[in-house]
Order: structure tokens, then sequence, then C-alpha cells
């Protein structure tokens, strides 16, 4: 949670940069495109809501990136656990998982081109990709990570193999796992508006690209303050409180 | 009175992983040890202590000899047999009553009976009050406290217990050991108690088992018989046969570093 003082700090920060900027752009010889003033920002934002345009594009952004996460949660976290419990396997996939998971979507873009066209196809494609190797990659070092103590203990207990996952392996590996959500959606976020500019009919990379053309810049400078906004709510509604929940309250993390 | 635990001709070789060296932790080592005894065991460092009671616990399989408990030869970790391990291997994300119920969970021990048994020796362990914790809100002390409820609470045959007291503070490690002593009298269990601390082993043991340098095996059994009454610290320090016997096993121990 942000503290007051820190509120009050970023209140002040906000208000000089606004300032700033207003000032600019009413001073600085340069044509109004090449510089609009925040009001200018905030009337493209009115008029892009009255015209329905920017709750769509918003809405199919969101609605890409967020299906992608299921099916990270979904796959590639039982997929990275399964490559995790055995050592052998794990040391096999260990340099082409992080080869892959460096290869990111946006370089894999040319390529889906010439397979899917440009398509919804392409986009999500892209997308899943870029989020899931790290989802896959992270689950399995979690699982690496866990101390073979605690597997020990259980096994002392009797406990049996699935109880050992169920118990020891998927809790023991739950930061690495919330680590490889939040690189996932961050790197998919950027995959997705790359995509979006190249190949989309709608959605928040489409909006700022297609602009660009008509020297919307006002549009521009709003769908880059979406873009990280929006990364900003899905960070602190729905990562963090998963952290919360877990792994900050048994001491596996320090605030 | 019939041998609990029989371990004979016992070896034991493994590859160390760093200098990748064959290591002989373990040659030729026979024990037994008795229904209900609190057998310690001592030996100077790298002599196979742990190794020893890593193969009974079942977690480590011996590359020679045998291993019986009550006749049947140990073929991997089992609830028979429970350990206390010296890094309290309690695990973070459950609070202390679910990690002393974990065993009981495991055994599929029926809710109501389950509660009443961590209740049990979550006040025999001294831990009233500290149920809902979480580990990482709990002292060195507190968390082998719980290791060792959880450990109680699974209703082993036999108890290892791996230096279990070696990495609290001076002062908890003398109420642990008194603690013990008073669970091991009521309790009746066997245990097996591996320490470096010669004193510790003395104050525990009915035997204290002496091992060689590396290769490990039993070079002498020496019997403690002070009644298990008498074996609080002012008591027992006060007592002739202590200190007697503590440098007896303290000498034993020096002719093997």
């Amino acid at each position: 949670m942000l503290r007051r003082e820190a509120v009050m700090t970023w209140l002040v920060v906000l208000a000089g940069f606004f300032g700033a900027w207003s000032l600019m752009a009413a001073t600085l010889p340069v044509p109004a495109y090449f510089l609009p003033p925040p009001t200018a920002v905030v009337s493209a934002f009115g008029e892009l809501v009255r015209k329905g345009i920017l709750p769509t594009y918003v809405a199919e952004s969101l609605r890409r990136i967020l299906t992608a996460a299921v099916l990270g949660l979904v796959v590639g976290v039982p997929a990275g656990l399964l490559l995790g419990m055995s050592r052998r396997v794990a040391d096999f996939f260990y340099p082409l998982l992080n080869f892959f998971q460096s290869v990111s979507g946006i370089a894999w873009l040319p390529l889906f081109l010439v397979w899917f066209g440009f398509s919804e196809r392409t986009i999500l494609v892209a997308v899943n990709y870029t989020l899931l190797f790290p989802v896959i990659f992270n689950a399995m070092l979690g699982v690496r990570s866990v101390p073979p103590l605690y597997v020990n203990a259980l096994r002392t207990l009797g406990a049996s193999r699935w109880r050992i996952v169920r118990d020891v392996v998927l809790p023991g590996a739950l930061p690495s796992i919330a680590t490889g959500l939040r690189l996932g959606l961050a790197y998919g976020w950027r995959a997705l508006i790359a995509a979006e500019m190249l190949v989309g009919a709608n959605g928040l990379g489409f909006m700022i690209f297609s602009a660009q053309s008509f020297h919307l810049t006002a549009r521009i400078m709003l769908g880059m303050s979406l873009i990280g906004g929006l990364w900003l709510v899905l960070d602190y509604f729905l990562l963090r409180p998963l952290e919360e929940a877990t792994i900050a309250r048994w001491g596996l993390i320090q605030r | 009175m019939p041998a609990k635990i029989v371990l004979a001709g016992l070896g034991h070789e493994y590859v160390n992983p760093f200098t990748r060296e064959r290591v002989l932790a373990l040659d030729g080592l026979d024990l037994d040890v008795a229904q209900g005894e609190f057998l310690t065991v001592v030996g100077p460092s790298g002599c196979g202590k742990s190794t020893l009671l890593g193969i009974l616990a079942g977690l480590l399989r011996p590359t020679r000899g045998a291993v019986l408990v009550d006749g049947r030869p140990v073929k991997g970790p089992g609830p028979d047999r429970g350990v206390v391990f010296q890094e309290f291997a309690i695990l973070p994300w459950r609070t202390v009553e679910r990690n002393i119920a974990h065993g009981l969970e495991i055994q599929r021990v029926d809710r109501s009976e389950r509660a009443a048994t961590v209740r049990r020796f979550v006040e025999l362990v001294g831990l009233k009050g500290f149920e809902t914790k979480y580990p990482h809100e709990l002292s060195g002390g507190m968390k082998q406290r719980v290791a060792v409820a959880r450990t109680l609470a699974a209703n082993p045959e036999v108890m290892l217990m791996d230096e279990p007291f070696a990495a609290v503070d001076a002062q908890t490690r003398i109420t642990l050991q008194e603690e013990l002593n008073t669970i091991a009298q009521a309790t009746g269990k066997t245990i097996l108690f591996v320490t470096h601390n010669v004193e510790e082993a003395v104050f525990l043991g009915d035997r204290c088992c002496v091992l060689s340098r590396r290769p490990g095996r039993v070079k002498t059994l020496v019997p403690i018989d002070i009644p298990r009454a008498r074996r609080t610290w002012t008591l027992f320090t006060s007592d002739p046969a202590f200190s007697r016997i503590k440098d007896h096993v303290l000498r034993l121990v020096r002719e093997e570093v």
C-alpha cells in the first residue's frame, strides 16, 4: 500500500509534470500535433469514449492478454511443474526453454505473418507464445528450488508421491510460479501491443499505430498512458493479491 | 528385551558430488538398540553419524549389510520411524498446528481426533498460544519444538533425531533437553539421537555409542546408569557419575580425532 506521504509526493510530482508539459506545449515554437497539451489528451479520451472506440479497443486488448494468462495458468504451470519433477528432464529442457523465452514473440512476428497472415490468429499466437515460456520456465525452476529437506521430511512421515507434490512441491514452487506469471504477463502485454500494431483491426496497439498516419498525437499519448496504466491495474489487482495471500504470508518474500 | 533395531555389517559408500571422490562413510558397523532404549551416538565430525541416521530413516540405501527394525529389513522411509532433522524441516506455508497435524493427515486420522492430538502435543512442547503462527514468526527453538511435536504426534515407534538442538541457543537447548527427557520417560519410545555434544549425549542416553573416525564403526558402547528421574541439569551435573562418564566418553572421542 502507498502511504499517505507517498501519495502526497506523487500528487506534487504529477502536478509539476503536467504543469511543465502544459507550459512547453503553449510556448515552444512547434506545430500543435508535435506536442499537444495534456488537455488535448483528455479531450481525445472523451471523444473516443463517446464514439465507443476506446471501450471496444481496451476490451479487445484485455481479452487477448487475459485469455493468454488463463492458458499460461492452466497449461504452462502444470507443464513447468511436470518438467521440474525430474532432474534429468529439467536439465535437458533448461537451455531450450531459456532460449525460447528470450526469442520474444515480437521476433517471431515476421514468421507468424508468413504462416498465419494479417489475422487475429497471428496476434494470439504471438501473445500466447510470449506469455507461456516464462511461465513454464519459472514453474520448472520453482520445483527445482524446493529444498530436498522438506521432501525428505514428508517421506519420513509416510507421505505418498502425490501428497508430496500437493503439500511440498506446489507451495514451494509458488514464489517462482508467481514470478513467471508476472514476467509472462509483462512480456505478453508488450508482444500484444506490437502484434496489434502490425496486424490489428482493433486494440490499443492498433489505435496508437494507426493514429500516427493522421498525426493524431494526442491519441497516441492517450494510448501509451493506457498501456502503462492498465498494466499497473493488472499488476495491482491480479498479481499482488496472489502474492499477499500466499508467499508474503508465509514469510517467503520480504516487503 | 528383544532388539528393536539391528544393524549388522553395515557399510555405506557414496560419491561426493563436489570432489567426485568415493567416500566410505561407514564400514562393518554392528549395533543393536533395545525396545524403549534411548541411544545417543557421538563421534568425530565426518564419521558417518548422519549417514547412519539417514539409512535408518530409509532415506539412504546402505551399500553393504543389514538394517532390521522389528526383525524386518528397512526398504524406505515409513511412519514407524519418525525423524527430527537438524534444520527444522517444518513447512513455511503451514501454521504451527497444521505442521504438527501433518503426519496425522497423512495417516488419515479423522478431524476431531487430529485436533485433540494436536492440542495435546502443542501443550506438551509448550507452544500454546502459537497454534496459528507461521514458522517465520517463530524463534529457532520454537521451530524445533514444532518439529519434535510433529514427529511425536505421528506416533512412530522409533524416533531418529539428527543433532536436533545444534541450531538453537544454549538456554533453549537446556530446556529442550530436559523436556525431551521427560517425553522419553513418558512415551517409552525407542530413540536414536545423534549429536556432536558429549554432555548432551551423556545427559540424554541410556547408552552412548561412540563411533570411530571414518569409516565409522562402533568403537565403544558406554552405559549410563543414572535414573531418568534424576536427569535435570542441576541434579545431573552435581552427580559424580556424570562427570566420570562424560570424561570417559570425551576421551574415547578424542582418541578418534
